[in-house]
């Protein structure tokens, strides 16, 4: 546990200035919540809150597909795996520090959400839901990008990503809305962007539950493959 | 007593998908290393000296054969605990030395207490104490390269794997790693060192190895590789230089070369002349030599060398 600690607080450190552009969106929301009369432009202040929320399932796939490939480019990662790392422990400890990292994310959007739409009269407790259904979300797109990037490059494991991601939607769409539910990021994505004021909820957490567990299966994927793939060669 | 290092018959192929020829890096490579030797790893450019160190570490898998670090199969995540590494052309994280070294410390798993004691005795040896709160990722290579050692040896570790450990250093900092080289033999551990710095390797090295496009050519002692037996050289004073063929004269000493069948022959001689025979040594080679000679382009069909 304690190398899957310290290697998830240094994927926090090294990728700082990214997540640090990603909280800058919260300053933008933020803002909003400043200038906007928020009683009156209820519906258009949550439509961009919803946009803002949905950034961080994009970065976390542009996370997950490119950690691995940093580190061995710089190989770095020679010094790490040269220690008693295991290959699912250097897995788990950069999906932990995704998952720290969107969390932050998912944590500042709560906060200032609450702090924006609630005067309009938009439900607190459902505004919380939905931002976990967000950070479920985005740790199974990471997992899900996190192994494509063990045998892919960042530009071929983000196609791949999007790609799976985005089955279920079209599955969805063309056959039996129930698929949307195979990989939920999609699923728990469309809770959050149909989300009203005007709209009764009820929370999934059936699908949370699923994005969670899928997670982890994708984290035993990603090891398996991880623990079999040479990282010692040249990549390109 | 469980070798430090074994190799048996391994092999380790490059291929890619579109390629349709593979690439044979490691050809059958069986060595064995014992505990608390030196042993100098040498070869050429492309030989297949960093693939052999990174299938020994697990970063890779052999293609065949197979492989032991202190007694488990390469690879082993307990094993390598016990194990120091340094990577040709070091890469680290830019972050302070001292936080740097610590942050590798405990994912060795050392504990707490120990390790701020480790981290300190391990800049301390190494020359970077003045550094130690200095951000590596502003360091000169030689620098980077020390504290590439120092997280190396911060688990204190039974077997140390150093890729070009010296190839940035200043000649100070040659003589201090290589002390703590030698000192580390001298507690029983086991060092396996990876060079072209052949000097270094001669002055420190029990045993080397010379690998040549994936074979292995030569392993033996360093003293045995480096002695001629063919040849003797003699000093003597108080002779004319071209008594002897290749004789050569200065400030009064002369030195010649014979071979040892003729040694007895040539003191005598030496002495009716009336000198003073005031050394006979064995022609020693330079290991720069030996391998010049070993990784020379082979005939077609060489014979390749398993040694355990």
């Amino acid at each position: 546990m304690r190398q899957v600690r310290l290697i998830a607080v240094n994927f926090v450190r090294e990728q700082r200035w990214p997540i640090l552009v990603l909280m800058l969106w919260v300053g933008v929301l933020s803002i909003m919540g400043v200038v906007v009369d928020v009683r009156r432009s209820g519906e258009d202040v949550l439509l961009i809150f919803k946009q803002v929320a949905a950034y961080g399932v994009a970065f976390a796939v542009f996370f997950g597909a490119s950690a691995i490939h940093n580190e061995r480019k710089t190989r770095r990662i020679l010094s790490v795996l040269s220690k008693g790392v295991g290959r699912e422990q250097y897995v788990a400890g950069l999906l932990c520090g995704i998952t720290f990292a969107v969390s932050l994310y998912a944590l500042a959007v709560a906060m200032t959400g609450t702090w924006i739409l609630e005067p309009a009269g938009f439900p607190v407790r459902h505004l919380w839901f939905l931002m976990l259904c967000l950070l479920i979300a985005s740790i199974l797109a990471a997992a899900v990008a996190v192994l494509f990037s063990t045998f892919l490059n960042p530009l071929f494991a983000t196609l791949s990503a999007i790609l799976v991601l985005g089955m279920p939607a079209a599955a969805a769409a063309e056959l039996d809305a129930k698929w949307a539910d195979l990989i939920p990021v999609y699923a728990l994505l469309e809770l959050l962007m149909k989300a009203s004021f005007s709209q009764k909820w009820t929370a999934r957490w059936d699908l949370v539950l699923l994005g969670f567990f899928e997670s982890g299966l994708c984290w035993v994927a990603a090891s398996w493959v991880f623990s079999r793939r040479d990282i010692a060669v040249a990549i390109d | 007593m469980v070798p430090a290092l074994e190799f048996d018959e391994v092999t380790k192929q490059y291929n890619r998908w579109y390629r349709p020829q593979r690439v044979t890096a490691l050809d059958g490579l069986t060595l064995t290393v014992e505990p608390g030797e030196i042993f100098g790893f040498l070869g050429p450019n492309g030989a297949g000296k960093t693939t052999a160190i990174h299938l020994a570490m697990g970063f890779m898998r052999p293609t065949a054969g197979r492989g032991l670090m202190l007694g488990k199969p390469f690879g082993d995540r307990k094993t390598r605990r016990r194990i120091g590494f340094l990577a040709e052309n070091v890469a680290l994280y830019y972050r302070p030395a001292e936080e740097l070294v610590r942050f590798y410390g405990a994912l060795n798993d050392v504990p707490g207490p120990c390790l701020k004691l480790r981290v300190r005795k391990v800049l301390e040896a190494l020359g970077l104490v003045e550094y130690a709160r200095r951000n590596a990722g502003k360091f000169s290579r030689g620098l980077l390269q020390r504290v590439g050692l120092a997280q190396a040896l911060i688990n204190d570790p039974e077997l140390v794997v150093l890729d070009e450990p010296t190839s940035a250093l200043d000649p100070v900092a040659r003589v201090t790693v290589r002390e703590l080289l030698t000192n580390m033999r001298n507690l029983g551990k086991t060092v396996f060192v990876s060079s072209h710095l052949l000097s270094e390797v001669e002055l420190i090295s029990d045993r080397v190895a010379v690998l040549n496009r994936g074979r292995l050519v030569r392993v033996g002692k360093t003293s045995e590789l480096l002695a001629s037996d063919e040849k003797l050289e003699i000093t003597v004073r108080g002779i004319r230089p071209d008594v002897f063929p290749g004789g050569q004269a200065l400030n009064g000493v002369v030195k010649f070369r014979i071979g040892s069948q003729q040694q007895r022959a040539a003191l005598e001689q030496v002495w009716q002349l009336g000198g003073e025979v005031l050394s006979v040594n064995p022609v020693r080679r330079s290991l720069e030599q030996v391998f010049l000679e070993l990784t020379a382009p082979a005939p077609a069909g060489a014979e390749r060398i398993s040694h355990r």
